[in-house]
């Protein structure tokens, strides 16, 4: 960590010609805020003070927009609330950084005195940290603002390090560091990011968290601006452990997970249900896509197929399989008669996408659907009579009977003539995702249907998604949209084509993807400055 | 109107009226007891100020069990009302009110919920096109309390919250008692009912932090584009709410109620389950009274569930939302029975936060009688999403200036007239409001003193 410090801190002397040659630029103009989400801000202070600062507040929700969370931010701002606990938030990483255990790891200067103010240490310690967490380095005018606060304050109260503690936490609720604000300059005809904004792109979408010390040098020292530039920090990026968070963070949000948030079961249905058991199979789900994707290197569609999976006690329990292991993750591979093949027969995605008590075929098919076909299904016309889908007490007994309604009716069957007969062949597991044979003790029909091909059964269904088209082809868009913060459904094909077309080429690699889109060109295209932004008023002088 | 000296009491000019006999009256609410800004005053001399919460539930009631027979002051409480009983003469209901789309669409559980808080009819799902009206509320009787407003989600979800500024960004909620409490009672509180009260030192440090970073304004607002430009203003209006928040806190809260301060109730299973918000409601009700007794807020909101409402009970397999879409309506009783005890359930949970708020004891009346409580929902009758007749429940005294007691039959005017009443009983200067089909000028006077 100290020899990170060391390195920003001399970044931060050549700051001024580099930040300069950016910010003249008479291009050069704002294309968008990203509002940090907390995985985001959690990783980015990990990285940047270490993992001992603890901290615990509320974050704003996101908001899922075309089946990402990544789209809200840049639709979101921060509320009055959300602001005030950022700025506790904000106070307690602060205090930690400077206190007697972490001063000595953290600040890379010694005061001439811990009671009174010392104007260069402060300001050295402003411009190292602002530089890390704004994503480029400060502007002397910044760095100046904030060294005045602290300087005031370690003289109001006798202390060097509570000072400078305000001045850390100024910095860390400013909207330069709570948003990612990108910046384009002029390319030719059209519009690319800068290179610290492009630093920026490159660090969220591989590693999830805020650019370390040498990908703000290669910004800065214009490295970035080049394809060469880029090519090298992507390597480099690709090769760091610090990948499988990239990939954590995009296939959480991609898979919905966060929906577990607000998923309750009803415990006298499902006595095994626990919060534990949601956390526990997202990180199921997580760990067998990261083994697939990226130990493996393997093909991205075999996340429809696989038998292997990671176990802890509480879902072995669910499972009803035997936890014979001393750690707590235990590899496993489902046998082939349990039927459960693929992520969509864990328990994450088959409890999530049901009711508190009954799965729901609907549900499922509508989620597999958005999810991995990039078909979002509208919502269902207001004025529905759908009584008789209820009656279990009638002489239909299973869901499928009772859905097999819905085809009599034309609005109804146009989705869900393509939605239910996703969902039914996951029908043998029910809304924890347990397995069964029967419902109300008729047995399941698990026939299927995947936009026209007929299968049977939760295998066929994995088999039909992984051989279909659609399904890396959706995978592509959304990280394209979810690297620029664009909707899905707004996505042009010609913006992912070329990376795609790699992906496929190159047996459908999660990790070829992802390098092949960092560096693209178009991943970093802006749009041209929009017409009606107002002149800048009074504040010329202070860009 | 006249201006009184500020120490004008009405027990006074009870015993000026009576030469202090003790004769029981009806003691009638005038506004020269209210100061320039409508606040009322408490016997000890002291300003009561208004208040304003919501209650929010989804999924509608049963027309069949809870529309009275007649309308106006003489009516019988209705079955699916029964709960409110203790408060009949504190609420109004409003019933057969409409809420015209114009060109929009009804986005379903949005539309309804939506119009009554904006008076606009949403142009998209998920989104107020204007500031809900806790927030122009709190903007106008809110001052000087730490929290302009405060959001509770009974069931715990955290984007459960129909508070906002506009767009898509809603007021996030507390989520557990224990969070309530804390955001109330936990650092930064003081009791303003001890002597010991003194501004923390530490409120003066924050100022100057962020004072600082209200600094970067001028510098961004210069060089956003047009499409971020609302974003970051929100931004920013945050900070200085922040920043009036750390001001109130210098400031010893004026308060007339003598209230305990409750401890914190600690970790709980917060959940949909109807048990388990029959456990957590009163607790977070209690919370807010005290949380309004004390001044630390103003304005509340409290959401039992999201609007196609999932909560259920344990045991039976399907949640509220899905069971009005698929219950059969009895041919007998004519209504869906499942459905009518969820929104039965719904009914009850407002009664207990009535409850609480109409237990504490403040000037000469309760909290209740200093405030305006709108209970509502976002639809009628939710197996079809319709949005004529939207019940919604007034209740309150509102410091003299709203009456209780009546139903009033909306007879397919906009809903937004409950929004003007609720404004102009809380003295705002507000003559229309509304728009497009939605706009009236047009409050419930019966209602209004």
């Amino acid at each position: 960590m100290r020899r990170t410090l060391v390195a920003v801190g001399c970044l931060c002397l050549g700051l001024s010609a580099g930040w300069s040659t950016f910010a003249s630029a008479a291009d050069r103009h704002m294309v968008q805020l990203r509002r940090m989400n907390e995985q985001e801000y959690r990783r980015s202070i990990a990285d940047i003070f270490g993992p001992q600062i603890s901290f615990a507040g509320m974050f704003e929700p996101d908001l899922r927009i075309d089946g990402l969370n990544s789209t809200s931010t840049t639709v979101l701002s921060i509320t009055p609330s959300g602001f005030s606990a950022l700025s506790a938030v904000a106070d307690t990483i602060a205090a930690q950084v400077v206190n007697e255990k972490n001063r000595a790891k953290l600040i890379a200067c010694k005061p001439k005195s811990d009671k009174d103010a010392d104007h260069a240490c402060a300001s050295q310690v402003i411009a190292q940290y602002g530089e890390l967490l704004y994503r480029r380095p400060l502007k002397p005018e910044e760095v100046a603002a904030k060294t005045k606060l602290a300087d005031d304050l370690a003289k109001s109260k006798g202390n060097f390090y509570e000072g400078l503690r305000y001045g850390l936490a100024s910095l860390l609720q400013a909207p330069d560091f709570l948003f990612r604000i990108e910046f384009a300059v002029r390319d030719g005809k059209e519009y690319t990011l800068d290179p610290l904004s492009r630093a920026s792109r490159l660090s969220y979408l591989l590693w999830n968290t805020a650019p370390d010390a040498e990908l703000l040098r290669a910004a800065q020292s214009g490295e970035l601006g080049t394809q060469g530039g880029v090519a090298k920090q992507v390597d480099r990026m690709m090769a760091s452990p610090r990948l499988e968070s990239g990939v954590r963070a995009f296939f959480s949000d991609m898979l919905q997970l966060d929906t577990f948030d607000n998923v309750t079961k009803d415990t006298l249905i499902y006595p095994k249900w626990a919060s534990s058991v949601a956390e526990g199979a997202k990180e199921d789900t997580l760990r067998t896509v990261v083994d697939i994707t990226l130990r493996s290197n393997g093909d991205v569609r075999d996340i429809m197929t696989t038998p292997k999976s990671f176990i802890n006690r509480k879902l072995a329990a669910v499972y009803g399989i035997p936890f014979d292991f001393s750690g707590e993750w235990m590899p496993y591979q489902f046998p082939a008669e349990s039927g459960r093949v693929g992520i969509l027969t864990r328990i994450s995605m088959l409890s999530m996408f049901s009711h508190p008590g009954r799965s729901s075929p609907t549900k499922r098919g509508v989620a597999v659907m958005d999810i991995f076909l990039c078909e979002p299904t509208p919502q269902p016309p207001a004025n529905v009579d759908f009584s008789v889908v209820e009656d279990t007490s009638g002489p239909l007994k299973t869901v499928r009977e009772r859905l097999n309604v819905h085809a009599t009716n034309p609005t109804c069957a146009s989705c869900h003539n393509h939605s239910d007969p996703i969902g039914l062949p996951l029908e043998e597991f029910d809304s924890l995702g347990m397995h069964r044979t029967t419902e109300n003790g008729q047995p399941i029909d698990v026939s299927g249907d995947l936009m026209g091909k007929k299968f049977n059964g939760a295998p066929g269904l994995g088999q039909a998604l992984h051989d279909n088209p659609r399904f890396p082809a959706c995978l592509a868009r959304k990280l394209y949209a979810y690297g620029v913060g664009a909707n899905t459904e707004d996505v042009k094909p010609a913006t992912f084509k070329a990376s795609y077309d790699a992906f496929v080429k190159d047996g459908y690699r999660l990790k070829t993807l992802i390098k092949t889109l960092a560096n693209s060109p178009e991943f970093f295209r802006a749009p041209a400055p929009s017409k009606a932004a107002p002149a800048p008023t009074k504040t010329a002088s202070n860009n | 109107m006249m201006r009184f000296a500020k120490k004008f009491d009405r027990r006074i000019l009870l015993r000026g009226l009576f030469q202090g006999s003790s004769v029981a009256v009806a003691v009638p609410f005038l506004d020269c007891m209210l100061d320039t800004n409508g606040q009322a005053f408490a016997a000890t001399g002291k300003k009561i100020p208004h208040r304003f919460g919501t209650y929010f539930w989804g999924c509608g009631l049963t027309k069949q069990l809870y529309l009275p027979k007649s309308a106006g002051q003489d009516w019988e409480l209705t079955p699916q009302l029964a709960s409110l009983k203790p408060f009949k003469s504190k609420f109004n209901l409003v019933s057969g009110m409409r809420v015209p789309l114009d060109d929009n669409p009804n986005f379903q559980h949005w539309s309804g919920n939506a119009a009554i808080l904006t008076g606009i009819a949403p142009t998209q799902a998920n989104s107020f096109d204007a500031p809900t009206l806790d927030q122009t509320i709190g903007d106008a009787i809110g001052r000087g309390t730490r929290f302009k407003s405060i959001e509770v989600a009974c069931s715990g979800i955290k984007s459960e919250s129909f508070s906002s500024l506009g767009g898509k960004n809603m007021n996030p909620p507390e989520t557990s008692p224990m969070a309530l409490y804390k955001k109330l009672f936990g650092a930064g509180f003081q009791d303003p009912q001890r002597p010991d009260w003194k501004p923390d030192p530490q409120v003066m440090v924050q100022q100057s932090v962020l004072s600082t970073v209200a600094e970067d304004r001028n510098r961004l607002m210069g060089e956003v584009g047009a499409n971020d430009r609302a974003r970051l203003e929100q931004y920013f209006t945050s900070v200085r709410q922040a920043e009036q928040q750390i001001q109130a806190e210098l400031q010893r809260p004026e308060i007339v109620a003598k209230v305990d301060i409750p401890t914190d109730p600690g970790e709980m299973p917060v959940s949909k389950a109807v048990p388990t918000l029959q456990r957590v409601v009163p607790l977070i009700a209690k919370l807010v009274a005290i949380g309004l007794a004390t001044d630390q807020t103003r304005v509340f909101n409290v959401a039992l569930s999201e609007s196609a409402s999932t909560i259920f009970m344990p045991g039976d397999s399907k949640p509220f939302h899905q069971t009005t879409h698929e219950e059969a309506i009895d041919p007998v009783l004519q209504y869906q029975l499942t459905t009518s005890k969820f929104s039965t359930y719904s009914v009850e949970m407002f009664a207990s936060l009535l409850k609480e708020l109409d237990s504490v004891p403040e000037g000469d009346g309760t909290l209740l009688d200093h405030m305006l409580l709108l209970g509502y929902t976002d639809v009628s009758f939710a197996k079809i999403h319709a949005l004529d007749g939207i019940p919604m429940i007034l209740v309150g005294g509102a410091n003299g200036r709203m009456k209780g007691g009546h139903h009033i039959d909306g007879r397919g005017d906009p809903v937004s007239r409950v929004g003007l009443t609720i404004q102009q009983a809380l003295g705002m200067p507000a003559a229309n409001w509304g728009k497009f089909s939605l706009t009236t000028n047009k409050p419930i006077s019966e209602i209004l003193v």
